[in-house]
């Protein structure tokens, strides 16, 4: 048993063969002809390109029928193939540089993809695979050779190539194919697209896969976290079978309920949001289906590298995200640096005890610079959209009024030097006890509040969230955080200030449904949590959910607490 | 020889179905036409083909000159600055 790692790009657990699939390469060499044989060049050219016409028609003609977003991909071939350019460019070189045809072909080709592969744009750069399989079509027709394709597989199996082409995959059949791995491509390339669309888990960029993988041998892939065991034991087949069974349920869960507007049953609208870490295309695809970015974490900005995220690349991210979301609100939480998380690109000091240390905006405040360079490109990227900005690790009313000093400063700054700037809201995280007991006081200061429960939870329980050794006294259920949380959502509705939850039991379904209860009417989570909470919104009604909250409240402990929760929501999940 | 100018308002840019769709529109006709990127470089290409129109990966905001050359040269340019104008049917958000 090996383990290989993989970059799944389509959902999905399977155990099968490998099939390794090769197809046709046609054998191009450097050759030139005499004078006399250019116009018998010529004439293999027209032929070539007119039996790959066909080809490519009949295809696509089949496809229209029943899928017609993969007929597109042959329209798109059909262009690369009535390409003037590319046309006259295999003509110049068979009739003035007296090329053998393949030899012509390829050149050409190569010549354009090269063309394309110096675009930035990724979107551009994917169409290189199309060119490919056009020219692949084309020198294979030279040939005289017929079309192999995945049409012809007679047993359920992995298919393992180097490179998947459209043409290979579009005739695919379904029902043979349980999985597949290449060796290389990318989450927005043909394979993936395909593998996407037919449901098929597909794992790409294994690296050497043809190599190390040979024809009939047993393999799992795990699309789900990236990975691909050899030879798999009964146990780990087993696991596998299990994991891939559960994962079909919660993919056939998210789907009916991702896209759904989240109301309860007797009416009230509840905003679900999106928490983000760097704002990806991979992380906004779920932008439609959210009411807003609850938590956008900018320390991952500043992870990962050796120098400062600038001002400008801060304005061009944030505003990417604001664009994405129009006027739905986007929090931004300023760096959430120290604690856990630790930089490259800044030396901190170790500290004895770092979560109760110098951390998050405590760190802002120790190095004004670049909290200022943060707070402007904040303003600056707001006349993009909706942004409100949130400090977290606040703990006091100093804290909160510091902060704003320095957003205030930034204004001042910006205007000074006529640099344009939009408005924000201005808001705190809820995640340090004392604050939370003054809640009332605060809701006064600032235009809303977010709770971050992971760290209400780890400073309310006292437990270093990070040892293992006292795990167990880490509980979410504690009935003590559902009557603190309880305590801020009152007072900041009373004055009318937004309040929302952005930590893990935002999208815990059991403990989302107290946070309504309590008077919570936004909640923010990961993706991963998204279907699961809609859908225990659309089956709880408000009495439902407050007389939960009144019970949980009153419960002894955590344990108490959880299995009163499963049994009353077991009807809804 | 006829040209004009505009600048490409959709949120794409030149680049996937607009790209083809500009190919296309330009195929119809019988003159040479050229798309050019306003700026330092001059940057141009073939506007019918495919390829060419993809690697100056025109985006939002920028200028580009159409110029045609053909008996039917000022339809042309006016056709393609037309749908360029048109935003290619992508909606405003």
């Amino acid at each position: 048993m090996e383990k290989f790692q993989g970059n799944p790009v389509s959902n999905g657990i399977a155990v099968g063969e490998v099939y390794k699939y090769v197809p046709y390469q046609a054998v191009v060499e450097e050759a030139t002809v005499g004078a006399e044989e250019v116009k018998a060049e010529i004439a293999k050219f027209d032929a070539a390109k007119a039996g790959a016409q066909k080809e490519l028609e009949a295809i696509r003609a089949n496809l229209e029928k029943n899928d017609p977003e993969k007929a597109k991909i042959f329209s798109a071939h059909l262009e690369i193939l009535n390409d003037p350019a590319l046309d006259d460019g295999v003509r110049e070189k068979i009739e003035d540089d007296n090329f053998a045809v393949k030899w012509a072909i390829e050149k050409t080709f190569t010549k354009f993809i090269k063309m394309l592969s110096r675009v930035k744009d990724d979107l551009i750069r994917e169409r290189i695979p199309d060119m490919q399989d056009v020219k692949g079509r084309l020198l294979r027709n030279c040939d005289g050779v017929a079309e192999v394709n995945l049409a012809a597989l007679t047993k359920p199996v992995i298919v393992v190539a180097h490179d998947l082409f459209p043409s290979d995959t579009a005739s695919l059949n379904r029902a043979m194919v349980k999985a597949i791995v290449t060796e290389v491509g990318g989450a927005t390339s043909h394979t993936a697209i395909i593998a996407r669309s037919y449901e098929i888990p597909a794992l790409l960029g294994v690296t050497g896969a043809m190599d190390i993988l040979k024809d009939d041998q047993v393999v799992a892939v795990d699309a789900v976290d990236g990975e691909l065991v050899t030879d798999p034991d009964a146990e780990t087949v087993a696991f596998y079978e299990e994991k891939a069974r559960k994962n079909a349920i919660h993919v056939a869960e998210t789907k009916k309920y991702l896209g759904v507007t989240p109301v309860t049953k007797d009416g009230v609208r509840i905003e679900v949001e999106l928490n983000i870490a760097s704002g990806s295309v991979q992380e906004l695809e779920n932008a439609k289906y959210t009411d807003g970015v609850g938590l956008f974490r900018s320390e991952f900005l500043y992870m990962g590298r050796t120098e400062l995220p600038t001002e400008e690349e801060q304005v061009t991210i944030y505003k990417k995200v604001l664009t994405e979301y129009g006027d739905r609100p986007v929090i931004l939480r300023t760096m959430d640096i120290g604690g856990d998380k630790k930089l490259d690109c800044m030396e901190l000091p170790v500290e004895e005890n770092p979560f109760l240390g110098n951390r998050a905006v405590r760190l802002s405040f120790t190095y004004p610079e670049i909290f200022k360079t943060q707070l402007r490109a904040a303003l600056r990227a707001a006349v993009a959209g909706n942004l409100w900005v949130m400090f977290p690790m606040i703990g006091s009313m100093d804290d909160i009024r510091k902060a704003k000093g320095y957003v205030e400063e930034c204004r001042q700054e910006l205007a000074a030097e006529g640099v344009p700037y939009g408005e924000i809201k201005i808001g705190i995280m809820v995640e340090i006890p004392s604050i939370a007991m003054i809640a009332d006081i605060a809701a006064k200061e600032v235009d809303f509040c977010s709770i971050g429960t992971n760290d209400l939870t780890q400073y309310s329980t006292a437990v270093d969230r990070m040892n293992p050794a006292v795990s167990k006294y880490y509980q979410t259920y504690h009935p003590a955080l559902f009557r603190l949380i309880g305590h801020v959502v009152k007072s900041f509705n009373e004055a009318g200030k937004e309040v929302s939850v952005c930590g893990e039991m935002g999208g815990d379904k059991l403990a989302a449904a107290v946070l309504m209860g309590l008077g919570m009417r936004r909640l923010s989570m990961g993706a991963s949590g998204l279907a699961q909470t809609k859908k225990m919104i659309t089956h709880v009604t408000i009495p439902q959910v407050e007389e939960m909250a009144r019970t949980v409240v009153n419960l002894p402990t955590a344990g108490d607490v959880e299995a009163y929760l499963k049994e009353a929501l077991a009807d809804v999940l | 020889m006829v040209k004009k100018a505009t600048v490409i308002k959709n949120k794409t840019g030149l680049h996937a179905r607009p790209a083809s769709d500009f190919v296309q529109a330009a195929s119809k006709f019988e003159s040479k036409i050229k798309i050019r990127r306003v700026d330092d470089e001059d940057e141009e290409a073939d506007a019918k083909s495919i390829i060419f129109l993809l690697s100056l990966g025109l985006c939002q905001g920028e200028e580009v000159e159409i110029i045609a050359k053909g008996e039917d040269e000022q339809e042309a340019v006016d056709t393609l600055i037309a749908l360029i104008d048109s935003g290619f049917g992508e909606t405003e958000e």
